[in-house]
C-alpha cells in the first residue's frame, strides 16, 4: 500500500522534457517547435510540484507559478514572431529561413520527392462568356487589406 | 568533481554498467527507435510498428518502475496518468498534422495536471489547465487555422536529421535515468528490514491484547541478560533512521513496552509507523552514505520532510505575497512587457516590412 515515490514522478519530468527536446530539434514546423519547448517546460513543471510535495514546502509550487507566467509570454511572442515570419516566405517551414546559417554550412536540400502528395484537382472550365466590365481594375485598386 | 564515484562504488567497465542499468536502457533504447520509426519522413515504415515499439517501451519502463506492493488507487491513476502524458507527447511531436499535434499537446497538459492533482496542487491544477489548456492551445489553434497551408507541405511531412537528434534525445534521456536510478534506488540490504519494520509497526497497532504485543516484541518479563532489555524492533528503527523523532519514540516505545502499557503501545506505534512511511517516500532511501564528504551534505533526516498546508490556495498566497514578493512584481512587469512586445510585432503590416 506504498503511494507513487518522488522518483517515478521525476521519471515522468524527465521523458517529458526529453521528448520535447526531440520534437524541438527535428520537427520543422514553427508552430510545432513552439509546442515542444512548452513540452519540455511541462516536464520541469511536474519535477518542480513532485519535490515541492515530497520535501513539503510550497517554493516548488511557486516556482511552477512562475513558469506558468513565463511560459504565457514565451508564447505570446512566439506566436507574433510566427505570424510575422509567415506573412513574409508564406510558409511554417523553418526551413526557407536557411540563408540564416553560418556561411561554412552547406544548405539542407530535400533530395526524396514526397510520397503522397496529391495532384491539384483539374476541373473542367466553362468557356468564359461575356464581356469584362470596364473600369473593373481601378475600383480594385485601393480596396487592399 | 575529483573522486565522486570513489570507494564504495562497484567497479567500472562496459560490462557492470550494463548490469546495473539494463533494466533502464532497455525501454530507453526501444523508445528511441520507436520515435525514430515515428517522426514524419519522406520514406518510412507503416506506423503500427513505431507505436507497437513505443507501446512496448511505455509498459517495459512502467514494470520497472513499479516495485512489488505497490497497488494502490494513488500508484493506478498516476500510471495512468503518466501514461497518457508520455503517449500524448509521442503523438504531438510524431503527427504530421500541426491541428492534431496541437490537441495532442492539450491532452499533454490536461493529464499533468491531472499529475499535479495527486501531487496536492489543486492550484496549479487550475491555473495551468487556464494558461495552457485555455489560452495557449486556443491561440496555437488560431494560428495554425490562420497559416492554414493546403496540401501535403514540406514541414509537416519531412524532419530535420531524426536519427541524430533522436539520439541526442534519448541519450540525455538515459543518462537522466541511470543518475535517477543510482540516486534513488532503495538498498537491497535494507529494503527487507525496511519491509520487515513496517509490518512489524503496522500489526502493533491493530494489536488488540496484551499477547499481540508480545508476539511482535517479546515478553518483558521474561528473565534476559543484562542490558539487552530491547526489542529487535527499537534496535532496527534506531540504527536505520536517522530523524530525531523516530528515535524519541522508539525510546517511548520500549518505556511502554516495558511497564506493558499496551494504549501507550498502540500510539506510539501509529506515530512511529507515520514517520517512518514519510521518510521512505520522501527521500526514497536517497544513497547518500557513498558521496565523499558526506559531512558537508545533510543528511535525508535533515531534511524533516513536513506537511504541505491543507488550505492550498492561502498557503500559495501567503507564501508569494511574502517571500516572493519581488518575483510577483518582476513576473507582472515581465507579462505588461510581453504583451506590447506582441501587440508590436504582430500588429505590423508586411508591407512596410519589405
Amino acid at each position: 500500500m506504498s503511494p507513487a515515490t518522488l522518483e517515478s514522478y521525476l521519471v515522468v519530468g524527465a521523458v517529458l522534457f526529453a521528448l520535447g527536446m526531440v520534437g524541438f530539434l527535428t520537427r520543422r514546423n514553427m508552430i510545432i517547435m513552439f509546442l515542444s519547448a512548452e513540452m519540455m517546460l511541462q516536464g520541469v513543471a511536474v519535477n518542480l510540484v513532485a519535490f515541492a510535495r515530497f520535501r513539503g514546502d510550497l517554493g516548488g509550487q511557486v516556482l511552477v507559478l512562475f513558469i506558468l507566467t513565463v511560459a504565457a509570454c514565451e508564447a505570446a511572442l512566439a506566436l507574433a514572431f510566427i505570424l510575422m515570419l509567415y506573412k513574409r516566405r508564406k510558409s511554417l517551414d523553418i526551413s526557407v529561413w536557411q540563408e540564416l546559417r553560418e556561411p561554412d554550412q552547406d544548405p539542407v536540400q530535400d533530395e526524396e520527392p514526397l510520397p503522397d502528395a496529391p495532384k491539384p484537382e483539374d476541373f473542367q472550365h466553362l468557356t468564359p462568356a461575356g464581356v469584362q466590365p470596364p473600369g473593373k481594375e481601378e475600383t480594385q485598386e485601393g480596396s487592399h487589406a | 568533481m575529483v573522486g565522486l564515484f570513489a570507494d564504495g562504488e562497484p567497479e567500472r567497465g562496459v560490462l557492470p554498467f550494463l548490469k546495473e542499468n539494463g533494466l533502464v536502457l532497455l525501454p530507453c533504447v526501444l523508445g528511441f527507435a520507436a520515435i525514430y520509426l515515428l517522426l514524419p519522413q519522406a520514406r518510412r515504415l507503416k506506423p503500427a510498428w513505431g507505436g507497437g515499439l513505443a507501446a512496448l517501451a511505455l509498459v517495459l519502463g512502467a514494470a520497472t518502475l513499479v516495485r512489488a506492493g505497490m497497488s494502490s488507487v494513488e500508484t493506478m491513476l498516476f500510471l495512468a496518468f503518466a501514461g497518457i502524458a508520455i503517449g500524448a507527447g509521442v503523438m504531438m511531436i510524431t503527427q504530421s498534422n500541426p491541428v492534431h499535434a496541437a490537441l495532442s499537446f492539450a491532452l499533454v497538459v490536461l493529464s499533468t495536471c491531472g499529475l499535479f492533482l495527486l501531487q496536492a496542487a489543486p492550484f496549479l491544477m487550475a491555473a495551468t489547465i487556464i494558461v495552457y489548456a485555455g489560452a495557449i492551445v486556443v491561440t496555437f489553434l488560431f494560428v495554425i487555422m490562420l497559416a492554414q497551408q493546403e496540401g501535403v507541405s514540406n514541414a509537416d511531412q519531412r524532419s530535420r536529421e531524426p536519427f541524430l537528434a533522436s539520439l541526442a534525445g534519448f541519450v540525455l534521456l538515459a543518462s537522466l535515468l541511470c543518475i535517477l536510478q543510482r540516486s534513488y534506488l532503495v538498498p537491497d540490504e535494507n529494503k527487507d528490514a525496511l519491509d520487515r519494520i513496517t509490518a512489524d509497526l503496522d500489526k502493533l497497532t491493530k494489536a488488540q491484547t496484551d499477547a499481540d504485543v508480545i508476539a511482535v516484541l517479546g515478553d518483558p518479563q521474561k528473565p534476559v541478560e543484562f542490558g539487552k532489555r530491547t526489542p529487535a524492533l527499537v534496535k532496527d528503527l534506531i540504527a536505520l533512521f536517522s530523524e530525531a523523532s523516530i528515535r524519541t519514540e522508539s525510546n517511548k516505545l520500549a518505556a511502554a513496552w516495558n511497564t506493558m502499557k499496551r494504549d501507550d503501545v498502540k500510539k506510539t506505534s501509529a506515530i512511529l509507523l507515520n514517520a517512518v512511511q514519510i521518510s521512505r517516500h520522501s527521500h526514497g532511501a536517497l544513497r547518500l552514505d557513498n558521496v565523499p564528504g558526506k559531512e558537508n551534505y545533510k543528511t535525508p533526516g535533515h531534511f524533516a520532510p513536513g506537511k504541505l498546508p491543507a488550505g492550498n490556495v492561502a498557503a500559495i498566497g501567503k507564501t508569494l505575497f511574502t517571500d516572493y514578493l519581488i518575483p510577483v512584481e518582476l513576473a507582472a512587469t515581465l507579462l505588461l512587457v510581453a504583451t506590447i512586445g506582441a501587440i508590436v510585432i504582430a500588429g505590423r503590416r508586411s508591407e512596410e516590412l519589405r
